[in-house]
């Protein structure tokens, strides 16, 4: 059924079914029927701890993914690190694990590296998802990938790198609140990682004493001989960091910004925790901001949100390349983001040009075994809201606006009109033109790409 | 700054990711026929047809009738970063030339009158002796040693300045999405093309509407399986579904585009092939150079231009191999070849059709190659490439100073001579009328070259 009128099965906490779908899309890539079921019985405590903190079993459900009959080569496919990563969306079990992957991709981010590389990065990413921003932040300025995108490797004493301090200071931490002065000063603190290579390949990064300044520097006021760690220890120290990163965090869950006081509240969260980066995500996900307007989803899916959440939704797994380029027409390479700052989220998705990719996702979708309507398989004597309800349930029942259902409705309805009511085959080739249209629509129209 | 480590040599190149690395290599990933197998294609049209094409007119046609001749500017981008020194060769200077390309010398280029300068061979062929012979003509603009001050040899870093016209990692529209963002019309979509399946970063804009068209056919909004009548129905159902304008910056976006998506196929649909053997009805007048990616393109944009679509600025891509580590003799004759053919059949075609008056290309490249050619007859990353501006209103000549071969910057790199900055100015005031300030920063401290008459 069209999950417009979701049914009403609340617990005393007032936890329905939206509640759930809404949470599910938020914090990772959907929910299925079942699922929307199943959590919002349970309850809102039972279900955001199954969202934040996991459930037993394997994180990753049902079989490894074939395409064109071969298992994925992440390593040295073209395209296949990017099938690798959806597949991880589509059947983990912990799907805010690949959620916050997906975030801090985008926040730390990190492109035109070797393949390799970029595979090794994001498992560093995935284990410190949820854990210590400081332990993530330190892995990641030790990670191969990062020190060759952003200079870090090979800057020595005589010429210190500034880009790496600088995007630390402007980008991963602070946002504001620092001088030129402090990035140069880091920049000579971070000195001394070198690159190692071996008949033209690249062998890794070591830390060389003999080309790091162990000299003093002046950071935010303080001075001392000053290394990696103490520069990553200050920077997080700095009154401008927590502010800055919940409401990045935030920004990445909820549409609307965040009042003074949700900052205030979340910034003070993360400290108490010892920077961590869970407790403050749960807050986000409580928060009664994530669950307004459950009726009118306001917030653009990521293309890659988009893709996984639609193959979640129709039971079905990753077994064509063809997401590899709609995700690129989309906007949205996966190890590719467009610049150090990462993507840009929300409104900035949409354009003709987007959504025409798209409407050629509903089209390969529509190829897809799973939601594929055979030739010669209509029933014109299913009346209009069965045609729907077919539909939708192949999908996985995605939400629509009541405009958007009316106008199903009518096609549904008005699509014999031109026909003779004898003409058997006619009208059995239009049920299925209708059946297959409707599952178009219901995946590419404008209500698909909010949630 | 962004660090200067590509100069360590082709490290480089295979160090960039498999996606960037594609970027250049062509679009050697295969694009499956989204429009479905058998049934689909031909029959789509049918529903184009019976469309009424009033409503969406509306926009393209509005701008286009506002401004018939307004200018239109190309941009033709050589992924990879194209070598200065044998595309123009520095004839007066060969002895110096000599001694830094011991491997990969082009001996014997063409001398471009007067100039002191060769044109590499591949470039004088073609239509009307290719880009030699419109150099002669009076419709090239050439500017050598073109660039940014300390430049930065990362394909990606430098790409993104070039395409943005901003020295940041940070990101940013492109800078003629920008110049629509300021003079564009805020409904036709039209108004600023890439020919390609995806848009463009330099088109990129911060709200004007644009659109990435491969080609009419393929703008079409079509739904798998579905033909006739049915599709027709189903259409009209996005059109119902997409009217409503929701409040909120994200319906707002989501919304707005599918209406965006429809129009640009709806608005090409009369010029879609009927089907794959039927007549094309953008056909070009003249003679493209077969197997031509960039020329199939170029035919088409000529078209676009030529009808009343409001059609402003645009973007395609050259094919071939500009990145010239290795294998340069080889790599950049081709290149340069498919390339200079292809702009070569642009300009006739455009004069055929009676609209090159106001038309005009910009032809760039990421950045340049060094001086000294490599062991692996190629040369790496450098400094101080080339450019050029091609139309019949194009200012001729060599319109920068060439770099000299002796005084070469710290890094061993052409010096740059005249900064991309500056030549992005000049186009928006000389050629699409406005204020250069409005879409690049300190537009006024980067000067001006005349490049158009």
């Amino acid at each position: 059924m069209a999950a417009r009128r979701p049914r009403r099965r609340t617990t005393r906490s007032g936890w329905t079914e939206a509640h759930v779908r809404r949470l599910f899309w938020r914090a990772g890539f959907g929910a299925t029927p079942a699922e929307a079921r199943r959590w919002a019985g349970r309850g809102r405590a039972a279900t955001l701890r199954w969202v934040v903190d996991g459930g037993p079993g394997p994180q990753l459900r049902g079989a490894a993914p074939t395409v064109n009959g071969k298992p994925l080569d992440p390593a040295n496919e073209y395209g296949h690190d990017v099938l690798w990563w959806l597949d991880r969306m589509v059947r983990s079990q912990r799907p805010l694990v690949e959620k916050m992957t997906l975030f801090w991709h985008d926040h730390l981010a990190t492109a035109d590296q070797d393949t390799p590389l970029m595979l090794a990065q994001n498992q560093t990413l995935r284990r410190g998802a949820l854990g210590s921003f400081r332990g993530l932040l330190g892995a990641v300025t030790r990670d191969p990938a990062m020190q060759l995108f952003l200079s870090l490797a090979d800057s020595d004493k005589a010429a210190p790198n500034e880009n790496y301090a600088r995007e630390l200071m402007e980008l991963f931490t602070l946002g504001s609140g620092y001088t030129e002065r402090d990035v140069r000063q880091a920049a000579r603190a971070l000195t001394g990682w070198q690159s190692r290579y071996a008949n033209d390949h690249f062998q890794g990064i070591r830390f060389r004493p003999e080309a790091h300044d162990a000299g003093i520097k002046r950071i935010f006021g303080r001075s001392g001989r000053f290394g990696t760690d103490a520069v990553l220890d200050l920077v997080v120290a700095h009154p401008k960091h927590a502010p800055f990163l919940v409401s990045k965090l935030w920004s990445f869950f909820v549409s609307e910004p965040p009042r003074r006081a949700t900052v205030r509240g979340l910034a003070s969260i993360y400290r108490r925790s010892g920077l961590r980066i869970k407790p403050v995500v749960r807050a986000i996900l409580s928060h009664p901001s994530l669950y307004r307007a459950l009726d009118a989803p306001d917030m653009v899916k990521a293309p890659v949100v988009l893709v996984a959440g639609g193959l979640r939704a129709s039971g079905q797994g990753v077994h064509t390349d063809d997401w590899v380029w709609l995700l690129s027409n989309m906007g949205q390479t996966l190890f590719s983001p467009p610049s150090v700052a990462g993507w840009e989220w929300g409104p900035a998705w949409m354009s003709s040009n987007s959504m025409r990719a798209r409407f050629d996702f509903a089209n390969v979708m529509l190829n897809q075994p799973q939601l594929k309507v055979p030739d010669d398989s209509g029933n014109p004597r299913l009346a209009a809201a069965d045609q729907l309800r077919r539909a939708s349930g192949a999908t996985g029942g995605p939400w629509v606006s009541g405009r958007a259902h009316a106008a199903l409705m009518s096609l549904a309805s008005g699509t014999y009109a031109d026909l003779k009511t004898d003409d058997d085959q006619g009208r059995r080739n239009r049920a299925t033109l209708l059946q297959r249209s409707l599952r178009h629509l219901l995946i590419s129209g404008p209500d698909a790409q909010l949630h | 700054m962004p660090s200067h480590d590509a100069h360590k040599g082709c490290n480089d190149f295979r160090q960039t990711s498999e996606a960037t690395r594609r970027r250049w290599l062509g679009p050697s990933l295969t694009r499956r026929q989204v429009l479905g197998a058998g049934l689909g294609f031909g029959l789509s049209v049918y529903g184009a047809r019976a469309l009424p094409l009033t409503r969406m007119l509306e926009a393209a046609e509005a701008q286009a009738a506002a401004a018939p001749n307004a200018p239109v500017l190309v941009s033709v981008f050589l992924p990879g970063g194209c070598d200065l020194l044998n595309t123009i060769v520095p004839l007066n200077d060969f002895g110096r030339y000599a001694d830094l390309r011991k491997h990969i010398r082009l001996d014997g280029a063409p001398a471009l009158g007067g100039s002191g300068l060769g044109i590499h061979p591949a470039l004088t062929t073609g239509a009307r002796g290719g880009i030699k012979g419109l150099y002669e003509a009076g419709k090239v603009g050439l500017l050598p040693g073109i660039d940014y001050a300390n430049p930065d040899l990362s394909h990606f870093h430098s790409r993104h300045f070039w395409e943005t016209g901003l020295i940041t990692q940070d990101a940013a529209p492109g800078w003629l999405g920008r110049w629509l963002d300021h003079h564009g019309s805020p409904d036709n979509a039209l108004q600023g093309l890439s020919l390609d399946y995806s848009l463009s970063p330099v088109m990129r804009s911060g709200g004007a509407p644009v659109a990435a068209v491969y080609s009419p056919g393929e703008a079409k909004l079509y739904i798998n399986g579905t033909w006739g009548k049915g599709l027709d129905q189903a259409l009209a159902a996005w059109d119902r579904i997409s009217a409503s304008r929701p409040r909120g910056p994200g319906p707002a976006a989501a919304y707005g585009a599918a209406r965006l998506a429809k129009q640009v196929g709806d608005r090409l649909a009369p010029y879609a092939k009927q089907n794959d053997r039927g007549p094309d009805p953008l056909a070009p007048p003249v003679p493209y150079p077969a197997g031509n990616e960039l020329g199939k393109r170029l035919g088409r944009l000529a078209a676009l231009i030529s009808l009343p679509l409001g059609v402003r600025v645009a973007t395609v891509d050259a094919k071939g191999e500009f990145d010239t580590h290795d294998n340069q003799p080889g790599d950049l004759d081709k290149a340069l070849r498919s390339t200079g053919e292809a702009l070569a059949a642009f300009q006739l075609d455009l004069e055929t059709r009676g609209v090159a008056d106001r038309v005009l290309t910009l032809v760039w490249s990421e950045f340049g190659r060094r001086p000294q050619d490599n062991d692996s007859m190629g040369t790496d990353h450098g400094a101080g490439g080339i450019a050029m501006v091609v139309g019949s209103r194009a200012n001729a000549g060599v319109l920068s100073a060439y770099p000299s071969l002796s005084a070469l910057d710290r890094e061993e790199n052409l010096q740059v001579t005249i900064d991309f900055r500056r030549v992005y100015a000049s186009l928006i005031e000389q050629w699409l009328g406005t204020s250069a300030a409005d879409v690049i920063p300190n537009a006024a401290t980067f000067g001006r070259v005349q490049l158009v008459r």
